[in-house]
């Protein structure tokens, strides 16, 4: 393509994005037509009078998005068909529309927002769960978005119900008592990390924002944690081993990695984590507490062998 | 903090004399319930909003029996003591008049010596501020048996049974943690939105590690205090199709420990060494780590046109730390490599880390046709660390010369890491959507030589390592009534370069999710995943398969009204298998076998007893355990309880009995077991 091309793309793009109007759509002759909330509250008179308190209600003040006096046909569409009829199946439902058509819906407002930055990377826009599976829109601020401990962990627990599970064991973090949140390290909407991990920062894992002492950077690092994260030793939602390890006991964390003698013959094999000295006697009590001698398992500052 | 408490409750007691009487709250004050409740059996929204106030508190009292058993395991895992409590305290405040704000809401929970207590605040004002403060104050306490040398394996040559010391514990700490969170937006819902934002987190507290010598490590006490401050700023610009955040912020580090001891210590080796007793005189150990970080962050998501959605995030931070350390300590201690032994040793270090970090990322979803939706999605993420460090180490001798060393060692990290996915999901009908993809992750890394024996001041050895991974994805969402939701998941890997030995190498992953509203008032859920990787080669050998289900229930008959019954049953196994060599004999392999069998259950059962007198006492049963099996077996059991009284219209009296009992059968020492009894009123408003 020439640069003239390029030039006339970007210059397509760019007029959309600077001068588009989203949701501007022009409606089909015999379509449906707009009637205002005032209509919408003659039959819907509670819900009307509750959507008055939601923050959504500004949809309905609001010009730029060009619904203004139309908070309500904002999501559930043009509704002069729904007030003749009263049928339910002449009305936009988000709720039970695909996934991918509620989020739409949603997306018309939201979709550029600093919040759904990751949403195309996250799990829950590829697994068809939609907004409207953790926002109730028309209830209160709590039922719309949830700040309360309890009920954020309530409303994933619903679904992840093994991850849940795994907060039953001794040791984890203090989710059930509410002291935390699933959404202190994950953000639900996506996120640059995998598995929608919050990021600390700018870009360092969620889990540095409480645990700023394991940040670094060190003067001699423990290469898993950079490469692998935390959880190539730990087990964050619950675990049998005190320090949270993804194994009972720390040997067995240690050792599955330590413990590689490479193979030039065999590319595969050719991982790093190098084989302890011959004084750790594995045969001896004394050597299968790694974390007793190498107490800066995390990275030391002062240590080569993380010892200090 | 006191006056932290004061606030929360006055703020609220004071404004209630604008307050209308409210309908009182159902008193479920403590258990988190993980089951959503039905869409159609919530209350529909009513016009309850008339009053300013809203909100309840709960204060009360708690009795703590024993505990039995280990007490420090019961610090360690529960930690919930005894005397008066403001359990949970929840308002919310409107003002009609939308002077200094729309609406507050205030939130307390665990307040009175609890180890976990948190506070927050959130204010707004319709198009001026959204403001929001957090703050958590978190208890780690850890006192669980972890030493060298416990006594449950083969003597050494030399080693007697009773010089094991065997409940001492090597690794403990009993700290606390404070975060603070505060972000405050200015003209949310406006197209440019400024934003400030302040985030501190500090740990302090005491506790037990290992000062380690050559052939021996002695337990000494140690002090903690760290502190990361973070500042950050920015502005979000809002268009129509187009979304821009800009963010600087900055970060501050500091962390400082001591160790220390002032007594004769004979650590954990009680035989001798070339007929010397190794000891532990004195000591004084002190780091002084100091960090910054500088970093900007740019996020982009636009709509150019009605079938594209783009999102686009660059950042780039530039941690640093500087290190000071110090340690003079006396006692007799060996040089291995020299067989001399000396009395006296004094270190100076002087070290420097950065870490130039950029990571981006850019994606882009298209809506081809009306059923084909293609997502593409590039990552990238990459740092160098590049350390150094000078060391000034002087010992000292009984009857010789003091020898002085300075070393200088330099080193890093290097690491770069690639994604990119493609996705397409095909709406086969309205109630089937079929996806498949294929994600290429790749990276390289240089990191410092892994031999565990390298002494300070060698000359820094490196190893590079390879990451390649090639995944196909597949999906399936079927919807064929609207009740029933089926989700699949899959994913399947044959990598041919991995980072390390229990890396995922050749994987499978697989999750099925269903989830099925009978009736309004009653659903079930299932969950089933499974990982299994293999890393055939040679010199690995390695297999392991997780393996996790779980089913659950939540059934609500008119409302929950008389009856509510929640319960959760998981299984979840994991085996993993790896050779590993013997470090004194390399020729001699060995295989790792870890095994994990675990069941986890919980219920609550929810009763409304007939009422007397025009009151409905409710009566709630459940609980929870954890029983697995395998190489670390544990049980671990949470009953509880719960009586609740109505005393009036804003009224309800609350009781509640757990009990919390863990048991090893191979660490007996480590069980516990306690009662609790917590009675107290919630107040609402």
């Amino acid at each position: 393509m020439t640069a003239l091309g390029l030039g006339a793309v970007a210059l397509v793009f760019s007029s959309g994005i600077l001068f588009g109007r989203q949701g501007e759509q022009k409606a089909p002759a015999g379509a449906p037509a707009y009637v205002g909330s005032e209509t919408c509250q003659t039959c819907h008179e509670d819900i009307s009078k509750a959507f008055e308190k939601n923050p959504h209600a500004v949809v309905g003040k609001d010009k730029r998005r060009g619904f203004e006096t139309k908070a309500c046909e904002s999501c559930h569409g043009p509704g002069s068909k729904h007030a003749e009829s009263a049928s339910a199946g002449d009305i936009i439902n988000p709720s039970k529309l695909k996934a991918a058509e509620g989020d739409a819906v949603c997306l018309k407002c939201h979709l550029n927002q600093p919040t759904h930055a990751g949403r195309l990377r996250g799990g829950h826009a590829r697994n068809q769960v939609s907004c409207t599976a953790c926002h109730s829109i028309h209830k209160g601020m709590e039922a719309l978005r949830p700040v309360a401990k309890r009920a954020i962990n309530e409303r994933c627990g619903a679904c992840h119900t093994s991850v849940w599970a795994e907060f039953r064991r001794p040791y984890k973090h203090f989710l059930p008592e509410g002291a935390m949140a699933c959404t202190d390290c994950h953000n639900p909407h996506g996120s640059f990390l995998a598995n929608s991990i919050r990021t600390a920062s700018a870009n360092e894992p969620g889990c540095f924002k409480c645990h700023g002492d394991k940040r670094g950077p060190f003067t001699f690092e423990h290469a898993p944690m950079r490469l692998e994260g935390c959880r190539a030793c730990h087990e964050p939602h619950g675990s049998a081993n005190p320090h949270m390890l993804t194994r009972a006991e720390v040997r067995f964390v240690c050792l599955e990695c330590h413990a590689n003698i490479a193979n030039p013959a065999t590319a595969r094999a050719g991982v790093l984590g190098g084989v302890p000295p011959a004084i750790h006697d594995l045969r001896s009590p004394r050597f299968r507490n790694c974390t007793i001698c190498h107490v800066k398992v995390h990275g030391s500052y002062v240590n080569r062998s993380l010892l200090r | 903090m006191k006056s932290l408490i004061f606030l929360l409750i006055a703020v609220p007691a004071l404004a209630q004399q604008a307050a209308a009487p409210a309908a009182p709250q159902s008193g479920k004050p403590e258990e988190a319930k993980p089951a959503a409740k039905s869409e159609a059996a919530a209350p529909s929204p009513s016009p309850a909003a008339e009053q300013n106030i809203t909100g309840n508190v709960d204060i009360g009292y708690r009795w703590v029996s024993g505990p039995g058993g280990n007490f420090n395991a019961y610090r360690s895992v529960v930690n919930l003591g005894e005397g008066p409590k403001l359990f949970g305290l929840d308002f919310t405040i409107l003002d009609p008049k939308r002077r200094l704000f729309d609406r507050l809401d205030i939130r307390g929970n665990n307040w009175g010596g609890d180890p976990y207590n948190t506070a927050r605040l959130d204010a707004r004002k319709e198009r001026v501020y959204n403001f929001s403060f957090d703050y958590r104050n978190i208890a780690f306490f850890n006192f669980l048996p972890s030493y060298a040398n416990p006594g449950d394996g083969p003597l050494l040559p030399g080693q007697s049974p009773a010089s094991l010391p065997v409940f001492l514990n090597q690794r403990s700490f009993d700290t606390r943690r404070r975060l603070i969170d505060t972000e405050l937006d200015l003209r949310p819902g406006t197209r440019v939105i400024p934003y400030l934002a302040y985030a501190h987190n500090s740990g302090r507290g005491t506790g037990i590690t290992d000062f380690v010598s050559t052939s021996n490590e002695y337990p000494v006490g140690t002090r903690m205090r760290d502190k990361t401050d973070v500042f950050r700023g920015g502005v979000r610009i809002e268009l129509n199709r187009f979304h821009v955040t800009l963010e600087q912020g900055g970060t501050t580090f500091k962390d400082d420990q001591e160790l220390f001891n002032a007594q004769r210590n004979s650590g954990n080796r009680s035989t001798t060494l070339l007929g010397q007793q190794l000891f532990l005189t004195n000591l004084n150990q002190a780091y002084g780590i100091r960090g910054d970080s500088i970093y900007s962050k740019v996020l982009v998501t636009a709509n150019p046109v009605d079938r594209v959605d783009l999102y686009g995030q660059f950042l780039y931070s530039q941690p640093r730390t500087d290190t000071s350390y110090a340690q003079i300590d006396s006692g007799n201690f060996v040089l291995l490599n020299t067989l001399r032994f000396f009395n006296g040793q004094q270190d100076l270090l002087a070290a420097e880390a950065k870490q130039p970090h950029t990571s981006g990322s850019f994606g882009a979803e298209v809506r081809l046709t009306r059923r084909l939706r293609v997502i593409e999605s590039w990552v990238t993420d990459r740092y160098h660390n590049a350390s150094s460090a000078l060391l000034s180490e002087q010992l000292f001798f009984a009857a010789s010369p003091a020898d002085l060393t300075r070393a200088f060692s330099a080193t890093g990290l290097v690491f770069n890491y690639n994604q990119q996915q493609v996705d397409a999901l095909f709406d086969v009908t309205s109630k089937v959507t079929l996806r498949g993809g294929y994600r290429y992750v790749w990276g390289d890394a240089k990191v410092r030589a892994s031999s565990l024996a390298a002494s300070f001041g060698q000359p820094a050895d490196f190893e590079n390592g390879e990451m390649r991974r090639h995944v196909g994805l597949a999906g399936l969402n079927l919807r064929p009534v609207q009740k029933l939701n089926v989700n699949l998941d899959y994913e399947a890997s044959s990598g041919d370069r991995t980072y390390f030995r229990t890396s995922l190498q050749d994987y499978h992953r697989a999750r099925a999710r269903a989830r099925y509203q009978l009736r309004d008032d009653l659903s079930f859920g299932a969950v089933f995943t499974v990982l299994d990787n293999q890393n055939p080669a040679p010199t690995v050998n390695y297999a392991f398969r997780s393996r996790d289900a779980s089913l659950s229930v939540n059934w609500n008959p008119r409302g929950g009204k008389r009856f509510g019954l929640l319960g959760e049953y998981s299984r979840a196994t994991v085996a993993s298998d790896i050779d590993y060599p013997l470090p004194s004999a390399l020729n001699v392999r060995e295989r790792s076998l870890y095994r994990e069998n675990a069941h986890t259950a919980s219920a609550l059962m929810d009763i409304g007893l007939p009422a007397v007198s025009g009151v409905t006492p409710r009566i709630s049963l459940g609980g929870s355990f954890f029983v697995s099996s395998g190489s670390g077996p544990m049980r671990y059991y949470q009953p509880l309880g719960r009586f609740s009284l109505p005393l009036g219209k804003h009224v309800e009296w609350n009781s509640e009995w757990r009990w919390y009992g863990l048991s090893e059968p191979f660490f007996l020492y480590e069980g516990f077991r306690t009662h609790h009894f917590m009675t107290g009123l919630r107040l609402s408003m």
